[in-house]
C-alpha cells in the first residue's frame, strides 16, 4: 500500500500551522485517499473526488494499478479528472473499450479488487445513503453504479469531505450497502460478492471498521490534529465514535501528490467548492461565451493534458 | 445546409412511404423530424444511448419537445439530465426510470431545476420519487397526474435491456439484496434461488418503444459504428421496437467494410438513420468533439427559475427549426473548436 506514515514530534508546531493551510479540505481527502491501494490491484473509480484520489494513487504510488470506468473504459493512465464515468480522457491511451454491462458483469465475477465511491450519510456500519434526505425533501444524485459497486467490489473506499450531517443513527435511504446490521456474516448470508466497505479518507483523519463488530473507529489523523481535534471530530458522531488505540499519524500531503493533483483538476472542478468560483464559472459570468472564453476554458484544459502526457509516455 | 437539403431530395419519399417494414429496407436516411414522428407517440416509452453527458443524443430531445409529444415514459442508467430536465420542464414524461440524476454536484446550482420544482412546488407536475419523496399535497392539484421516479442501480437498468435483448422475462443479479432499492422498487423480485438456495435479484425485462443511438459512422443500410465506450447500446438497440440511429458522418458501405470490429448495431436492428453532425451537443461526442461545459453552465444558470426555463425553452428549442439551426444561432466556430479540443486526446481515423 502507499500509505505514509509519520510522528507528530518530527514537525514543529508554527511548520504544521503552514501545512494545515496549504491544503484544501479535497485536497486533503485525494491523497489520503490515493494511498488505500496496492499496486497490481484493479481499481474502480467514481467520478470527482473518488477518481482524483484513484488518479494520484495511479501517477505517484501504485503506477500498475488498471484503473476501470463504469462507462466501459479499462486501463487508462488517467490524463485528466474524470466529471463523468463516459469522459473522453478515460477513453485516450486505454487498454481496453468495453461497454457498460460488460464492467459491472466483470465485478460481479470478482475481477474489481477495490472501488473509490462518495458518500453522503453514513450510519455505524458503513450503509450508505446518496438518494434520499427525507425530513428535507432532498432528492440526491441516486444510486448510479453505487449500490452494484458496494455490493460486488473486493473493497470499498470511501472519500469525501468531512461533515457532521454525514453520520446517522440510521440512514434515511439504504443504497449502498456496507455491513448491514454489523452482524459478523450479515453480507454473506445476503450473498453479496464483496468484501464491504474498508476505509472512509476524509479530511479530519481515516475511518476503518473493526474486523469483528464491523463498526466504524478513527484509525489515522493528519499530524496536526491534536486530542481537541479529535475529540471534536467524536462529538460530530451520533454514536459513541472509538478511537483506535494506536492512532496512526499521516504524512500531509506531499509535493508530488499535490502536483499530481493540480495537474488532473487543471481547472479547478473538485477544489473549489461552488462553480461559480472556478474558472468556467467566471467565464460565464462575465458572458464571454464566445470563442474567445471557449479558448480560455479549454486551453486551460489543453495544456494540463500536454503536460500529463509527457510525463506518462 | 443547403447542400444537405439537396441530398436528401434524391430520396423518393413517396416509393419509400409504401415500403413500411423499416428495418427492411436498404435506405433508412430520414431527417430528425420524420424520424420522431414516424417512430415515437404519445403514450410510447423510449430510451438514448450514451452515458453521462457523453454521446447521448440531446438534439432528440430537442426534436420531442417542438414536436409536443404527451405521456412519454423514459428509461435510462444515468441520463442526459439535462434533456430529461427539459422535457420535465413541459410536463411531458409521465414516468422516469433512472439509476442518477445530478442534482447538486454541480457546485451550489441545480443540475436538474425542473425535477427540483415539481418535487417542491408541483410544477408544472408533481413528483413521486422512488416511494420517499413526493410533492406535499397542499401543492398537488387534483387534476395533474403525477410524474414518477422509479430507482434502479445502473447495473439493473442495463440487465433490463439485455434481458429485453435476450427476449426472456427477466435476468438475475447479485446487486443491491438487502438494500433500500428492492424494498422500494417493487417490480425488482428478491427470490431464493432454486440452485444453491441463496437469495437472488431479478430484474424484469425492458422492450422500449423507440432507442435513439448516437454513433459516429453509420451507412444508408443502418450498420452503426461506435467508438470509445459503448455504454449499453448494443443491447438497447436489441431491446427497442424501434432504433433510429443519429450519426455524426454518413458513409457508404465500403467504409463499414473497413472496421466490422466496430459495427455494435448492425443493419437488421436499425429503423431510422440519422446524418446530424454534432447531434449529441451539449454533451461529447468520443473523437469528435468534447462536452461544451460552457453551455452546461450557462444553460443551467438561465433554467434554475422557471421563468429563466420557458424563456430558454422559447429560444433555444422552439426558436429553432431544427438542429441545424440549433447550430447556426449557437455558432459553429464554437463546436469546431469543441472537436478541436476532442482531437487534442482522441480522434476517429479518417
Amino acid at each position: 500500500m502507499g500509505h505514509l506514515y509519520t510522528t507528530r514530534e518530527k514537525y514543529r508546531s508554527e511548520q504544521l500551522e503552514i501545512m494545515k493551510r496549504k491544503c484544501t479540505p479535497p485536497e486533503l481527502v485525494c491523497c489520503a485517499g490515493s494511498r488505500e491501494i496496492r499496486d497490481r490491484e484493479v481499481v474502480f473509480v467514481g467520478i470527482g473526488i473518488s477518481d482524483l484520489a484513484g488518479a494520484v494513487a495511479k501517477l505517484v504510488h501504485t503506477p500498475n494499478v488498471i484503473l476501470v470506468a463504469e462507462a466501459g473504459y479499462i486501463g487508462f493512465p488517467s490524463v485528466a479528472v474524470l466529471i463523468s464515468p463516459a469522459d473522453n480522457s478515460a477513453g485516450t491511451m486505454a487498454m481496453c473499450h468495453q461497454s457498460l454491462p460488460e464492467v459491472f458483469i466483470d465485478q460481479q465475477s470478482g475481477f474489481i479488487d477495490v472501488a473509490y465511491l462518495g458518500f453522503a450519510q453514513m450510519d455505524k456500519y458503513g450503509n450508505v445513503n446518496v438518494s434520499y434526505v427525507t425530513g428535507k425533501q432532498l432528492k440526491m444524485n441516486g444510486s448510479g453504479g453505487g449500490g452494484d459497486i458496494a455490493s460486488s467490489a473486493g473493497r470499498v473506499v470511501y472519500t469525501a469531505e468531512f461533515n457532521p450531517r454525514q453520520w446517522v443513527k440510521k440512514v434515511d435511504y439504504m443504497t449502498e450497502l456496507g455491513f448491514l446490521d454489523g452482524s459478523r456474516d450479515a453480507r454473506k448470508k445476503a450473498n453479496l460478492v464483496g468484501g464491504g466497505p474498508s476505509a472512509v479518507a476524509t479530511d479530519r483523519g481515516v475511518f476503518r471498521f473493526d474486523s469483528e463488530t464491523h463498526e466504524l473507529y478513527l484509525a489515522e489523523v493528519f499530524p496536526w490534529q491534536d486530542e481537541k481535534d479529535i475529540e471534536e471530530v467524536r462529538k460530530s458522531f451520533p454514536w459513541d465514535l472509538k478511537v483506535a488505540g494506536e492512532l496512526k499519524i499521516m504524512e500531509p500531503p506531499t509535493e508530488r501528490e499535490l502536483w499530481a493533483l493540480r495537474l488532473m483538476d487543471s481547472t479547478s472542478n473538485y477544489i473549489l467548492p461552488s462553480i461559480l468560483d472556478r474558472p468556467i464559472g467566471r467565464i460565464v459570468l462575465a458572458g464571454k461565451l464566445n470563442l474567445e472564453g471557449y479558448d480560455e476554458y479549454l486551453g486551460m484544459q489543453e495544456k494540463a493534458f500536454r503536460e500529463i502526457l509527457d510525463f506518462i509516455s | 445546409m443547403k447542400m444537405a437539403a439537396k441530398a436528401l431530395r434524391t430520396i423518393n419519399y413517396e416509393e419509400r412511404a409504401k415500403d413500411t417494414d423499416y428495418k427492411k429496407r436498404l435506405n433508412k436516411v430520414m431527417t430528425e423530424k420524420e424520424a420522431v414522428e414516424t417512430f415515437l407517440h404519445d403514450g410510447d416509452s423510449f430510451c438514448m444511448g450514451g452515458f453521462v453527458m457523453w454521446r447521448q443524443p440531446e438534439s432528440v430531445m430537442r426534436e420531442i419537445a417542438r414536436q409536443g409529444k404527451k405521456n412519454l415514459s423514459l428509461i435510462d442508467e444515468s441520463g442526459t439530465f439535462e434533456g430529461i430536465d427539459l422535457l420535465v420542464e413541459l410536463g411531458m414524461l409521465d414516468r422516469i426510470d433512472t439509476a442518477y440524476a445530478i442534482t447538486r454536484q454541480v457546485g451550489g446550482i441545480s443540475g436538474t431545476p425542473a425535477l427540483e420544482r415539481g418535487l417542491k412546488e408541483g410544477l408544472p407536475r408533481p413528483v413521486e420519487a422512488g416511494g420517499v419523496l413526493a410533492t406535499p399535497k397542499d401543492k398537488v392539484k387534483s387534476d395533474v397526474p403525477p410524474l414518477k421516479i422509479v430507482d434502479w442501480t445502473n447495473f439493473q437498468v442495463a440487465l433490463r435491456f439485455v434481458a429485453g435483448g435476450f427476449n426472456v422475462p427477466f435476468m438475475p443479479c447479485r446487486s443491491s439484496i438487502g438494500s433500500d432499492i428492492p424494498k422500494y422498487n417493487k417490480e425488482i423480485k428478491e427470490i431464493t434461488d432454486p440452485y444453491e438456495n441463496k437469495p437472488l435479484i431479478l430484474i424484469p425485462a425492458y422492450k422500449p418503444d423507440v432507442a435513439f443511438i448516437s454513433v459516429q459512422r453509420a451507412d444508408r443500410r443502418g450498420n452503426g459504428q461506435i467508438w470509445g465506450f459503448k455504454g449499453t447500446d448494443y443491447w438497447k438497440s436489441r431491446a427497442a421496437k424501434y432504433v433510429v440511429l443519429l450519426t455524426e458522418e454518413l458513409v457508404p458501405t465500403e467504409r463499414i467494410y473497413e472496421n466490422p470490429g466496430l459495427t455494435t448495431i448492425p443493419a437488421y436492428c436499425t429503423d431510422a438513420v440519422v446524418h446530424l453532425p454534432y447531434n449529441c451537443h451539449p454533451t461529447g461526442c468520443f473523437g469528435c468533439y468534447t462536452v461544451d461545459g460552457m453551455n452546461f453552465i450557462s444553460l443551467l444558470l438561465q433554467r434554475q427559475s422557471r421563468d429563466g426555463a420557458l424563456k430558454w425553452l422559447d429560444e433555444w428549442v422552439f426558436g429553432c427549426k431544427n438542429h441545424l439551426e440549433y447550430c447556426d444561432k449557437l455558432g459553429w466556430e464554437k463546436l469546431d473548436r469543441l472537436a478541436k479540443s476532442e482531437h487534442k486526446l482522441n480522434r476517429i481515423p479518417a
